[in-house]
């Protein structure tokens, strides 16, 4: 089935992908489909890039440096909606993992007796000083679980709290140092900071959301446009290297060893893999098996690129003032997520694909997001940076 | 307010050194210092100053806060770039143009892209010879930008000013019973005798309506 497309006119425009990735647990697809030489089925060769920060990925995508990325959802929406650069036109494939980022508080703070959200709002109220917390991008992933998070606890992240962005790497030192009380990252960062004692897992991101979307294979329009057969032979790539990563203890470990390598994510092979298996140890002496750890494939289910699920994004870019104007949401996530490329490589790779273009999500404050009103859904959380019309 | 001084102000570059991250072996630090040591040889033979060379650490907002840089350099392989688009989305509604720095783009579609109000450059590697053109694009742009709000804070200033003037006439109609030339007239009179901005004096006038209510 396969070589009916690629063959003839469905032949892929461009052989070689050049796909931008971040050194995170969380690349393994991307990686893994180029490393087990899934992508030559599909008539491409994926040649990796590593890259150093997300504004750097970003801008090599604009500028067609780089073809395709593993990239924050949210990023992808930010620059689609023009926040911090201008507008251009970007495109989801596909979702590529869900779950398995972190919240780590510092060690200073667990000794103050802080060991959940609860206990921080109440040392944040009887502290003088404004606490500081850290993610990783201003329209990303972590950013709106963080601040999520912290809304859901009563703490206003702008006004009780200062926000930075901190790149990964410099988490673990600066919350040693004592110039940050918490952040919220991608792994292998909260495991290592959890590892070498700066801090303890507060919250997992599953936690926050049970099975969030997470990072997304993303590219801008404009290349989706002009070579789609080859964005459904990378699609249908990276969808059987989730396969293949979610099938057994022994992929992920063989995986971990991989993205180990200076190549790829350069750290230590047991902070990579503990997490990738779920096994979870807080730091504080709780250790558990999580029932939803980070997930790859999930029979496609992790992988489909839900309009809900951008739409969640947009909906704490508007409610944080990140995006300044409403827009019509369903509208924009309609036209970045290629669904219809999506479920033709899932075809293609043997993939169960929804028929539902929204899912039903309860998140940890027991809010309902589906999708359905997202006018409502903004207005409907107490702590938020903007005022609506009509709300 | 008084809109910024319009006496032509120098660009003030600051240089953001890449992180010291725990992976960079000795080698990679070695040459990031050569390409800082020529950038800045860089700046200064084209005549530009540096204002500061920071570290990139958490506490670079707060400094770029403190100095008011209008231009940032950064290696664009630095993972301190995260941090100042931070701060670009801070400060977005006063764009300060970023410059970076890899290794393919021609002169040509730099210039439209900073024509075209991207606040991000690259140019080729760290050579000095590759600097100048940059920074002077980013200066023309930079003066452009100058003016543009120097111009809407003028206009801006103006539109206030006339608001002030017609309440204030309106006050001085109703109290003194007079027409609106005669109004206008008067504030004028007031105006010359006082050496004072017609505005200055409509603001007082309105100052003390509020007084007497």
């Amino acid at each position: 089935m396969a070589h009916a497309f690629i063959a003839g006119s469905d032949r892929p425009e461009k052989t070689v992908i050049r796909a931008g990735f971040m050194p995170l647990t969380d690349c393994a697809s991307l990686v893994m489909a180029s490393v087990l030489g899934l992508d030559d089925k599909y008539g491409i060769k994926i040649e990796l890039a590593r890259q150093h920060s997300w504004s750097g990925m970003r801008d090599r995508l604009l500028q067609g440096e780089i073809d395709a990325a593993h990239v924050l959802y949210g990023l992808l929406y930010g620059v689609e909606n023009g926040i911090g650069t201008a507008p251009t036109r970007m495109a989801v494939l596909m979702n590529l993992s869900r779950n398995g980022q972190a919240i780590t508080l510092s060690r200073a703070l667990a000794r103050l007796g802080v060991t959940d959200l609860g206990t921080l709002a109440a040392a944040m109220r009887k502290s003088g000083r404004r606490f500081t917390f850290a993610h990783t991008f201003p329209t990303g992933n972590h950013a709106m679980f963080l601040y999520y998070w912290l809304a859901a606890g009563g703490i206003d992240p702008m006004r009780d709290a200062q926000v930075a962005t901190v790149p990964p790497s410099q988490m673990a030192v600066n919350l040693a140092a004592g110039h940050m009380d918490g952040f919220c990252a991608g792994e292998p960062w909260s495991a290592r900071a959890q590892m070498d004692g700066s801090g303890f897992t507060v919250a997992t991101s599953q936690d926050i959301w049970p099975d969030h979307p997470g990072k997304a294979l993303g590219a801008t329009a404009a290349f989706v446009d002009a070579n789609p057969h080859a964005c459904r032979s990378l699609v249908a790539a990276v969808l059987e290297a989730g396969r293949w990563l979610d099938a057994s203890q022994e992929n992920r470990d063989a995986a971990a060893e991989v993205l180990s390598s200076p190549a790829y994510v350069n750290a230590d092979r047991r902070a990579i893999a503990a997490r990738l298996h779920g096994e979870y140890d807080n730091g504080l002496g709780r250790r558990w098996i999580d029932p939803d750890p980070v997930r790859f494939h999930d029979e496609g289910e992790a992988n489909f690129p839900y309009l809900s699920d951008a739409m969640w994004f947009m909906t704490q870019h508007r409610r944080w003032g990140l995006l300044r104007d409403d827009v019509d949401y369903a509208a924009v996530a309609s036209r970045v997520n290629r669904v219809g490329l999506y479920r033709e490589a899932a075809v293609l790779a043997g993939v169960p694909a929804s028929s539902s273009l929204m899912r039903r999500s309860v998140l940890m404050d027991g809010k309902v997001w589906d999708g359905s009103d997202p006018d409502s859904y903004i207005s409907s959380f107490p702590i938020r940076r903007v005022v609506l019309a009509g709300a | 307010m008084k809109p910024p001084s319009k006496v032509q102000r120098t660009l003030r570059i600051v240089v953001v050194n890449t992180a010291s991250s725990d992976a960079a072996d000795e080698a990679t630090l070695a040459a990031q210092a050569r390409r800082n040591t020529a950038l800045r040889i860089g700046l200064l033979e084209s005549g530009y100053d540096i204002v500061a060379m920071l570290p990139a650490d958490i506490f670079l907002p707060e400094r770029i806060a403190q100095i008011q840089p209008d231009m940032i350099i950064i290696d664009s392989e630095s993972d301190a770039r995260d941090v100042l688009e931070h701060i670009v989305i801070a400060t977005r509604d006063e764009p300060r143009p970023i410059v970076l720095f890899t290794d393919d783009q021609t002169p040509s579609s730099m210039d439209a892209a900073i024509e075209a109000g991207v606040s991000a450059y690259i140019v080729d590697g760290l050579q000095a010879e590759r600097v100048k053109p940059v920074l002077d694009v980013a200066m023309k742009r930079f003066h452009r930008e100058q003016k543009l709000l120097d111009e809407l804070s003028d206009t801006r200033r103006q539109l206030a000013d006339r608001k002030l003037i017609e309440r204030a006439k309106g006050v001085l109609m109703a109290r003194n019973r007079l027409t609106e030339d005669e109004a206008y007239q008067r504030l004028r009179t007031m105006a010359m005798n006082k050496k004072l901005k017609l505005a200055e004096v409509a603001q007082r006038i309105l100052d003390v309506e509020d007084l007497l209510g």
